[in-house]
């Protein structure tokens, strides 16, 4: 017997049906990827299970029992937990009292045994491979860490089943895999889990099977043993589909960006000729310097040595207005917190930097800028009603392009992307390269950071790769493949040469 | 169910609108209707503690508070009157009143937006500072330079100029007060900055988020500063306008709970106190709200000490009405 049933599930808001009779199955002692779009159901199924939710229709079954009129606690008790994407921890907290929050152990007078918590915890941390001392205030973990304590809150409490959303989007590849080793553990012993994530080649390295949904319905679910990423992809957007779109040269034309000895905080001694209308891509594990670069050529961070030209002139360093006046635009990684302004219109958020280069004129031309918005929603295909809606109310990937107006509104010609793709679905992502390749042949000079080798290789005409704060390998666009890549930035291509030598150093 | 949603979205957007026209239906009911003269009346005695409103909105918008308002008002138009009282000008004492706000707004916001010391903080200090030195200097400096009296700054009526200054402070143009016409027309210059200028959109982005505002190059200290100096320009004005009124300034009374009453103001005209949501137009009723409220427990001779209740009572009210419409649009749309 199955360890979760779902069957005939139906839930809509406001007469708007958004799960039309889905099913799903988990079998005990598997991770079974949740696949779909942004918007298919995942996160509504899911809050149904946990008893955020209350389902029109449909029954579920956990672990030889029904489920009816789920609470959050009555699924908690039945054994489910739900890691969030956010994590729900509070920061100011140590790792035990989180661990242990509403569920102290106390002695007669009522008061905590911190003792016998902190022993507790760290048995389980030594069971588990988690390198965290219990102690620890929640604030100085990192992100990785805090995935780890999140999924071992659940297991303390004996969850059978925790689902996992997107649980690797702040992680780095050697966190991830640490953190897939502790789950394949996990899933020896009888733990199942419900994995919900973007990526589709650690689907592949981590699931056993898979269901996905599509504008709210079942598809299709089954073994990944027996698919391959590119129908698991067009299942998920209803067309077929193919990865393998070949990338074609392009011409590009003078040096318009010229980096020398540059160095700054996380970055040192880079030296870069871009020509214009490139697309280069940058990558590297996480704060290895890619990001931090983007960031600082910028003028996010100030720069310590060396120089940045723009077309032959310096750039004032540590100045974002001067960046801009140089024709620059940064999309910033993590959309939400660095990009989106939420109590603004669509237009307002487009016009933003606009209006700081141009401060000098005090009044704002409505009209204008009415004009330049319907300009960039046709040019970028932004699917909005009205320059007047809230950005909140657009997808992920139409606030990105969104955001990348923001840029071209400014003139800007050379594109600092960092990040891209973070948190968007497969379609969108598709859409985001498309435009990158549009706004090269445009001439437009593209620099982008990505954690995804496949997507770089799509797009990029060089790939830079970054190893400990400087560029360890660039390679051509023909050279791009994951494992180039992987042995570039953990640094095993130069370990290897030195052994190699033989001590000669 | 259209209809209602549409309702129910007016009422949370101008929620100002509807609590004034409470409040003013109540008053006509306490005095059997509303002449001229009395609107008039409320519009006068708005104007000081509306003019400082508009300028707690703006800070609001970024986010911010500044509670130094009420005694900046008590040093400002101290000070003015003992520049008065030696020049015996009424341009040189508006120039005075405003400069000497804007330093000290100026002040405000070094501390905010350079130091990044939390506003709150910042401007509790500069709060006790501010009514410490006005009540100070009131007793330590020459007797002839604050009217003669002793613990209160008078302007000497024996000047040529204090009949023209006291004039325009209680007269009227077109049967409308001055000090009101200048209320109304600040908050029209604020309604379009803060509506249609580019300065304007910044302040609502550094209130909404401040992050991404400095990553499309604004300066968000530097939009700090020029806020809280806007501000403190407008108790410039204000206090002029309150010595123009009054002829004195009493450093231990004048403003006092001003800050109080200007963020109930601006939280009555329906501006978020976490920055980057509302209108300014909303503070001109919110102010003037406050201000009928007075009137009506004039009109009941009701014990005026009960004043401040019924003010705290009506923000309770109103809050509350924003905070659970949103929720009850929220249930109808899920109905």
């Amino acid at each position: 017997m199955s360890l979760l049933e779902m069957r005939g599930i139906n839930k809509s808001f406001s007469g708007v049906q958004v799960l039309k009779d889905v099913s799903l199955t988990v079998e005990k002692g598997e991770v079974h990827a949740l696949l779909g779009e942004n918007g298919a159901g995942k996160s509504t199924l899911m809050n149904i299970l946990t008893g955020v939710y209350t389902r029109d229709s449909g029954t579920v079954v956990f672990d030889g029992q029904e489920l009816k009129d789920t609470t959050v606690r009555d699924s908690e008790k039945a054994g489910i937990a739900f890691v969030h994407q956010e994590l729900n921890l509070f920061n100011d907290l140590t790792v035990y009292e989180n661990i242990f929050l509403g569920k102290e152990y106390t002695n007669k007078l009522g008061k905590t045994d911190k003792r016998r918590m902190i022993k507790e915890a760290e048995e389980l941390f030594t069971q588990l491979g988690v390198n965290v001392d219990p102690r620890a205030r929640v604030s100085d973990l990192t992100t990785s860490q805090k995935q780890l304590l999140e999924i071992s809150k659940a297991l303390f409490f004996e969850a059978k089943l925790l689902i996992l959303d997107e649980p690797t989007t702040a992680l780095n590849n050697a966190e991830i895999e640490h953190l897939f080793g502790i789950i394949r553990g996990l899933k020896e012993k009888g733990t199942a889990f419900i994995f919900i994530s973007h990526k589709m080649p650690e689907i592949f390295a981590l699931s056993d099977s898979y269901t996905v949904f599509r504008n709210g319905e079942y598809i299709g679910s089954g073994k990944l043993s027996e698919t391959d990423t590119d129908s698991i992809i067009s299942m998920m957007v209803g067309r077929t589909y193919s990865s393998s779109e070949i990338y074609t040269p392009r011409e590009t034309g003078d040096v318009v960006l010229k980096l020398d000895h540059f160095t700054g905080p996380g970055f040192h001694d880079i030296n870069m000729e871009v020509r214009k209308g490139a697309v280069i891509g940058m990558t590297g594990l996480q704060g290895s310097g890619a990001s931090e670069l983007l960031q600082c050529m910028f003028g996010l961070t100030p720069s310590w040595s060396g120089t940045m030209t723009v077309n032959g002139e310096p750039v004032k360093h540590g100045a974002i207005r001067g960046a801009m006046r140089a024709g620059m635009g940064l999309l910033p990684s993590n959309r939400k917190e660095t990009s989106v302004v939420p109590d603004m219109t669509i237009g307002e958020n487009l016009s933003l930097a606009e209006q700081t280069l141009s401060s000098g004129k005090f009044h704002i031309n409505k009209k204008q800028e009415e004009q330049r918005y319907l300009e960039y929603k046709e040019l970028l295909n932004i699917k909005a009603v009205s320059s007047k809606n809230p950005i909140t109310s657009l997808s992920g990937g139409n606030q990105q392009k969104v955001f990348i107006a923001r840029w071209l509104n400014t003139g800007a010609q050379i594109l600092l992307f960092d990040n891209p793709t973070q948190g968007i679905d497969v379609g969108a992502k598709t859409e985001i390269y498309r435009l990158m390749e549009q706004l090269a042949g445009e001439g437009k000079t593209i620099l982008f950071t990505s954690m995804e080798v496949p997507e770089i290789r799509k797009v990029a005409d060089l790939c830079h790769v970054f190893y400990n704060g400087s560029i360890i390998g660039t390679l051509e666009n023909d050279q791009i493949d994951e494992t180039t890549v992987m042995r570039y930035s953990t640094n095993s291509i130069n370990a290897q040469q030195t052994s190699d030598r033989g001590g000669e150093s | 169910m259209k209809n209602k949603s549409g309702l129910t979205r007016f009422l949370g957007e101008y929620s100002y609108i509807f609590v004034f026209v409470i409040i003013l239906i109540v008053y006509m009911i306490t005095n059997n209707g509303i002449t001229w003269p009395a609107a008039m009346n409320i519009l006068r005695h708005s104007a000081a503690v509306g003019i400082i409103a508009v300028g707690m909105g703006m800070i609001c918008l970024t986010g911010d508070i500044d509670l130094s308002v009420g005694s900046m008002l008590a040093i400002v138009s101290g000070f003015s009157v003992v520049i008065f009282n030696i020049t015996n000008s009424v341009l040189l004492t508006l120039l005075f009143s405003l400069a000497f706000g804007a330093v000290l707004g100026l002040l405000n916001g070094m501390l905010v937006g350079r130091l990044e010391i939390p506003a709150f903080i910042a401007t509790l200090a500069t709060m006790l500072i501010f009514r410490s030195l006005a009540q100070y200097f009131c007793q330590h400096i020459g007797k002839e330079l604050i009217g003669g009296g002793s613990s209160v700054y008078k302007m000497v009526n024996a000047n040529s100029q204090y009949k023209p200054f006291y004039n325009f402070g209680n007269g009227k143009l077109f049967t409308v007060p001055n000090v009101g016409l200048i209320l109304i027309v600040v908050t029209v210059l604020f309604v379009y900055i803060s509506t249609s200028t580019k300065f304007g959109k910044k302040v609502y982005a550094v209130g909404s988020n401040p992050k991404a505002a400095l990553m499309t190059g604004i300066s968000v200290p530097h939009i700090k500063v020029v806020v809280f100096t806007i501000t403190g320009l407008l108790v410039g004005l204000g206090s002029f306008v309150w010595i123009g009124m009054n002829a004195s300034s009493d450093p231990a009374t004048t403003g006092n709970s001003y800050e109080m009453y200007a963020i109930s103001a601006v939280v009555l005209g329906g501006i978020s106190m976490s920055g980057g949501k509302g209108r300014i137009l909303g503070v001109l009723f919110g102010a003037m709200s406050y201000t009928v409220i007075d009137k009506i427990i004039v009109a009941l001779k009701m014990d005026s000490l009960i004043n401040n209740a019924i003010k705290g009572v009506i923000l309770l009210v109103v809050i509350a009405i924003q905070i659970v419409t949103p929720k009850i649009r929220a249930k109808l749309r899920k109905a």
